[in-house]
């Protein structure tokens, strides 16, 4: 038997590979919008994991210090480290900030401070691709390979020279923007000492500042045998804390970070995955306009209905399925160069590998329904 | 009855309703023998390619009675509910355009019916060859129709009304598009094809000198059909 869709395709390849690859460009960035998504929820885990405490230390009824902000003594890390079932503590800070490259281009970036002779070593051997950690306490700086900085640049921030000694690669916040690692304390005169004229104003005021001692989360580890509750509820009891363990510190960045984001680029890939079905549709529709009379005049000379109806399924389904090839190759091609982290997994490929099957067998519907009602006696009217 | 393969009796159509009513055939009758090559005439907009898909169980009719062979096909309904399987099984159409499936080269087009059916595909792909090689395009097989002229094309046609061995086939006007030479070697070849196999055809054409190859003169007029009988290639 002949294969009409074979046939059919083969007379305009180039037009069906080109309308394939139109498709496929949607497809892709379908892809894209998932792999967002993907991106997104991963880099919001990665701080926690690399840090990988058991418990969150954070100001009293705040959701700190990714969802709230949350400000806390640094001198409570001393008296964590002497609760029974504590093996170590270690205050960090957490900050957004804008650093400038050599252009003068502004640099997003993610500001943790740690103390580098302390307990925590937070920057995963890992993820260091280039330099060291931190050693002094002063003005040295690790930075994400995603800022751009180069070993050994220099960083002006504020008053103040960092020299960059390390670069770390996939390090980045619960929001995504890539992290530079400073000392504790350049971290605590960043974001809490203020300028001189404020000082003096406060002073005349009768206000001492303390804020430079300020952090906003002590992180801890357990001995074994302790288990992460019982411990934060007494951390809790005793000093008018919120204590959070891993766990829970994963649950609120994913109920307060991650779900409205997530229903956001949701709603947006279902919109695209409808605009890419509504254009699959549109376009097996104008395929069967086009060939409507030579459909009629094959139904006139007796051809059986499913000869012709098979012929405009089998197209659309082998336009999707091309579409999705190329979908695949655009997403690859491009993700690396958005500037968050894109996520390509493959099972959420086959996923829309099987909504694509669908929904190209549904619009073909439309075609079909088109070769029903062609009416063999206008076949050969005009 | 034996040698009758159409017969028609006060067919009747008339299309639209109230004001835009047109009564087109108005109790049509007439015979047409096996293995003749009958002629349709009638002025432009009298009716003939009408009175052909009614024939050819396309357009239903208003009312009368239509046999294709023995079969009673249409008796002021149609009598079966596929017209598509007679129209597969009992008849070959060839239009004024040619109407080829244009991404199907020559052969596959001539082929495409016949393969719907019970027959081997050797058997058909075989015929179908001897076909082309009988209507003088044995070199052709694999062209499509954009690479072949007007006349090769109309050739291709003829083979595709033939392939699956009609016995009627229902001609509207097959020679309109051709010079008159062509004209001439398509009508010859259908009158080839009723004597060596047997094929009834009828032939809508407004040219009279192609009248001479016909056994058969049908005239549409006022909505009737006139009947008259040509011999010795003379039109009586
Ligand atoms: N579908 C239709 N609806 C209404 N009128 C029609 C239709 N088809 C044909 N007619 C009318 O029937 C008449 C005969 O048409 P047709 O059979 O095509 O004539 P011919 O083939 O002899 O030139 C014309 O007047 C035409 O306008
Ligand atoms: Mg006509």
């Amino acid at each position: 038997m002949i294969n009409l869709a074979y046939k059919d395709i083969q007379h305009t390849f180039s037009k069906f590979v080109i309308t394939a690859m139109g498709v496929g460009m949607l497809l892709g960035i379908v892809l894209i919008m998932i792999g967002v998504y993907r991106g997104m929820v991963e880099d919001a885990k990665v701080l926690l994991n690399d840090v990988n405490a058991d418990v969150w230390v954070v100001q009293q009824y705040t959701l700190g210090p990714f969802a709230e902000s949350s400000r806390l003594y640094q001198d409570l890390q001393d008296s964590i480290k002497v609760i029974e079932g504590v093996d170590k503590a270690a205050a960090l800070t957490f900050q957004g900030m804008q650093l400038f490259d050599k252009q003068g281009h502004a640099v997003r970036v993610y500001t943790v401070g740690y103390d580098p002779r302390g307990d925590f070593q937070i920057i995963p051997d890992s993820a260091l691709i280039e330099g060291r950690v931190l050693r002094e306490s002063h003005y040295e700086m690790v930075v994400t390979d995603k800022t751009g900085f180069a070993l050994g640049e220099k960083i002006k921030v504020g008053r103040n020279i960092f020299t960059v000694v390390g670069i770390t690669q996939g390090t980045v916040s619960s929001g995504g923007d890539p992290i530079v690692y400073v000392s504790l304390k350049d971290a605590q005169i960043m974001q809490f000492s203020y300028s001189n004229p404020r000082i003096r104003n406060d002073r005349a005021r009768g206000l001492e500042s303390k804020d430079s001692q300020l952090v906003n989360v002590v992180v801890a580890t357990l001995k074994p045998g302790y288990a992460a509750d019982q411990v934060a509820q007494k951390m809790e009891r005793w000093k008018h804390l919120t204590v959070y363990s891993q766990a829970e510190q994963i649950q609120i960045l994913s109920k307060n970070v991650i779900e409205r984001s997530s229903k956001q680029i949701g709603l947006f890939t279902l919109i695209l995955v409808l605009v890419s079905s509504i254009i699959i549709g549109l376009i097996i529709y104008t395929m069967t306009l086009e060939k409507i009379k030579e459909i009629s005049i094959m139904k006139l000379i007796g051809i059986p209905n499913f000869l012709i109806t098979k012929m405009i399924i089998q197209e659309t389904i082998l336009l999707g399925l091309i579409a999705f090839v190329f979908g695949n190759l655009f997403a690859q091609l491009i993700y690396s160069n958005f500037p968050k982290r894109v996520l390509l997994e493959w099972p959420d490929s086959f996923t829309l590998l099987a909504v694509i099957i669908v929904t190209s067998f549904l619009s073909s519907l439309i075609g079909v329904y088109k070769v029903l009602k062609a009416d063999p006696a206008q076949a050969i009217g005009g | 009855m034996d040698n009758i393969s159409i017969k028609v009796e006060n067919l009747e159509k008339t299309f639209g309703e109230g004001e835009s009513r047109v009564e087109v055939i108005k109790g049509a009758s007439f015979e047409v023998n096996k293995g003749e090559l009958v002629a349709l005439i009638a002025p432009s907009g009298a009716g003939k390619s009408t009175l052909l898909m009614m024939i050819g169980c396309v357009l239903e009719p208003t009312s009368g009675k239509i046999w294709l062979g023995e079969e009673l096909v249409y008796d002021k309904k149609w009598l079966t509910k596929d017209a598509r399987k007679i129209r597969r099984e009992k008849l070959g159409f060839i239009f004024q355009a040619h109407y080829l499936i244009p991404f199907l080269n020559v052969l596959d087009n001539v082929s495409l019916l016949p393969l719907t059916s019970s027959e081997k595909e050797e058997v058909v792909r075989d015929r179908s060859k001897d076909i082309l090689r009988f209507l003088g395009l044995g070199e052709k097989f694999n062209a499509k129709p954009s690479e072949l002229s007007g006349g090769q094309n109309q050739r291709v046609a003829i083979a595709r009304a033939l392939a699956n061995q009609p016995q009627i086939i229902l001609a509207d006007e097959p020679t309109a598009a051709l010079d008159i030479e062509r004209a001439h070697s398509v009508v010859k070849m259908l009158k080839e094809v009723t004597k060596t196999q047997g094929v009834s055809i009828i032939m809508v054409t407004h040219d009279e000198r192609l009248l001479g190859y016909c056994d058969k003169i049908l005239k549409i007029v006022a909505g009737k059909v006139e009947t008259s009988h040509v011999t010795e290639g003379e039109v009586v």
